[in-house]
């Protein structure tokens, strides 16, 4: 006679209730897709920004001291009152020994009354060609390439802002209100980074043709490798009139931020994971209360009250491990749906892969969903083991 | 205030200063359409590609129709058109439709309010950047084009900017010496945007009346 292992059983009792098993393991799979991606989201968030950063390719930004930062005074005040700094800053910057290289940039705006229905700011940003390219060394060229000289009538564009404009090398662009026309003389590959949308002009030709010479908005500063960055801070803090900006500080605000949004995410997700244990237990208990008669004689037969628990148990496992694996695989092949809803609800979200979900975070994934099974089956299987075989051979079913 | 500060400049440098834009959409469809069509009680928005609607041989034939070849980088058959079906109850009774054109300073957006029988009814700009914008944008060099359709455009050579006196094309009058390259640029993207219309709003009832 063939011996069926407590295994064997537990399999067949969920094929006898498919649907209920079915909508069971569904309901699992969705709490472990929703539990893969919100920590997969956790460490592709960190990931993408911290190479946005990464790839401005500076680490400290100092500007001039008041209203704070030529970028915002640009949104706030319609590119009008920024502040700026002598250009004798870079000299001074350049004498500390942490300092590997500096490069300085004027922002400058204009309004454009042609440009939409009531008009919109354009942006230039003036670029030295000698330092600016050297620390920006990953911009590749679609077309063309850096300008002549500092005070050249050309522009560079970023790749989106060539493809709004519609912009080829050689082509023209105008100044509006400045009447100034200058030549593309590149176009950038794509960077995935805020130079997309970049203007990039000749800072020399900006200073003189819009009357800020001698000025600057800001220093993009890289630091060198051995270089204590929060001391180069706190030394830059002495000169006169400038506010320094790190740029792992804009990255843990950013980051204090996405916390708020990343604890109301894993509390959905443990709601969820309640609800799916809740359904679990339900599942499970349902089973049992059916077989009530079965598992008496099963007991009546020897069974004894391990084997019973063991019995629950493992179609509690089973479920958890068949549901865990649906959310695995879930997270996996809609990473990139997540990615895109996460974008849409956060208003930045950096350019790389927001949602990275790896083997390892798969696996863990899943004892996570087995370690919940376990728990969800205690109590199931604990009302099985105990049951007493002659009153529950004579009773009709509870 | 530090926080704030840091915040903005944060969402600043990281996200760019310009979004990219490939397709051409009304600013304010709510709006645009009760002013083009004052009659109107709504309208439906459909999206189209030439790659979607028959790739690369599509592309053929409004390129032929056209008269000129798509430039490579900006007019590409994967450009996504938005177009407007104006309704007045259950009746059509317009189109909306734009589409971008590459201008002497940057890419210039023209709008055309059809009437169901694909005739202009009003033509403007919805983005143009040039000296003689003020020129360009004046209603009465819209109104030239009101009344025009697709076989107008027979008598306009696109590579050339030749147009055949006489021709009620040729009536058409550039408001600004100076701006003759966005001149020309406004009337290919006219003719480009009929096109457009005819394929994928009239049923090609206009095929072989464009000229070539």
């Amino acid at each position: 006679m063939k011996k069926i292992s407590v295994y064997q059983i537990a399999y067949k009792n969920l094929l006898r209730k498919r649907t209920r098993s079915l909508l069971t393991i569904v309901g699992i799979g969705l709490s472990a897709w929703v539990l893969a991606s919100l920590l997969g989201f956790n460490r592709g968030y960190e990931s993408a920004l911290k190479k946005d950063i990464d790839n401005m390719g500076f680490q400290v930004l100092v500007t001039a001291k008041g209203c704070p930062y030529e970028a915002a005074t640009l949104m706030l005040k319609g590119g009008t009152g920024l502040r700026y700094m002598s250009e004798g800053v870079v000299e001074d910057i350049l004498k500390h020994p942490e300092v590997e290289k500096v490069t300085p940039m004027l922002m400058q705006a204009v309004f454009d009354p042609e440009r939409g229905d009531s008009g919109a700011i354009s942006a230039y940003l003036g670029v030295d060609p000698a330092t600016f390219p050297q620390m920006k060394a990953f911009l590749k060229f679609k077309q063309g390439g850096w300008f002549s000289d500092s005070e050249a009538r050309q522009a560079v564009l970023g790749y989106e802002a060539a493809e709004l404009e519609q912009r080829e090398v050689g082509d023209m662009l105008l100044i509006p209100d400045k009447n100034i026309e200058l030549t593309v003389v590149g176009i950038l590959a794509r960077s995935g980074t805020q130079d997309d949308g970049t203007i990039f002009v000749p800072i020399r030709m900006l200073q003189k043709e819009f009357g800020e010479t001698g000025k600057l908005t800001a220093v993009g500063i890289k630091v060198d490798r051995r270089g204590d960055i929060a001391a180069l801070e706190n030394k830059l803090y002495d000169l006169p009139d400038v506010q320094v900006v790190s740029l792992a500080q804009v990255k843990n605000t950013i980051m204090s931020l996405v916390a708020t949004a990343k604890v109301m995410v894993l509390s959905i997700a443990v709601i969820a994971i309640l609800i799916a244990m809740v359904g679990v237990v339900n599942t499970i208990l349902m089973s049992v209360f059916e077989r009530v008669q079965e598992i008496g004689i099963m007991k009546s037969m020897g069974a004894m009250p391990g084997d019973i628990f063991r019995m629950i148990w493992t179609e509690t496992v089973i479920l958890c491990l068949l549901g865990g694996t649906l959310g695995v695989l879930l997270a996996f092949g809609l990473a990139k749906v997540t990615d895109l809803f996460v974008r849409r609800l956060l208003p930045y979200t950096p350019t790389g892969s927001l949602v990275i979900v790896g083997l390892g975070l798969g696996l863990t994934t899943l004892a996570i969903v087995i370690v919940i099974g376990l728990v969800s089956g205690v109590y199931p299987a604990w009302r099985a083991a105990r049951m007493r075989p002659l009153e529950s051979i004579r009773s009709e079913g509870e | 205030m530090k926080k704030p500060s840091i915040i903005l400049l944060a969402v600043f440098i990281l996200s760019g200063v310009l979004a990219a834009a490939v397709g051409c959409e009304l600013n304010d469809p709510d709006r645009d359409v009760k002013r083009l069509f004052p009659e109107s009680t709504g309208y439906r928005t459909l999206y189209a590609s030439i790659h979607e609607r028959g790739g690369a041989e599509l592309l053929a034939r409004i390129e032929r129709r056209l008269g000129d070849s798509f430039k490579g980088l900006f007019e590409t058959a994967d450009v996504p058109y938005t177009l407007y079906r104006i309704v007045k109850g259950a009746e059509t009774v317009g189109y909306i439709h734009g589409v971008n054109q590459k201008g002497r300073y940057g890419g210039i957006q023209v709008f055309l309010a059809l009437d169901p029988a694909g005739t202009i009814r009003a033509f403007y700009f919805q983005r143009l950047t040039n000296q003689n914008a003020k020129a360009l944008r004046a209603p009465e060099f819209g109104q030239q084009f009101v009344g025009l359709n697709l076989p107008d455009f027979a008598n306009y050579e696109v590579p050339t900017g030749r147009i055949r006196p006489g021709s009620r094309l040729a009536a058409i009058k550039n408001p600004a010496a100076a701006a003759e390259d966005d001149f020309r640029a406004s009337l290919r993207a006219v003719k480009k945007n009929l096109i457009l219309c005819d394929e994928f709003l009239l049923g090609n009832r206009f095929m072989g009346k464009e000229g070539t």
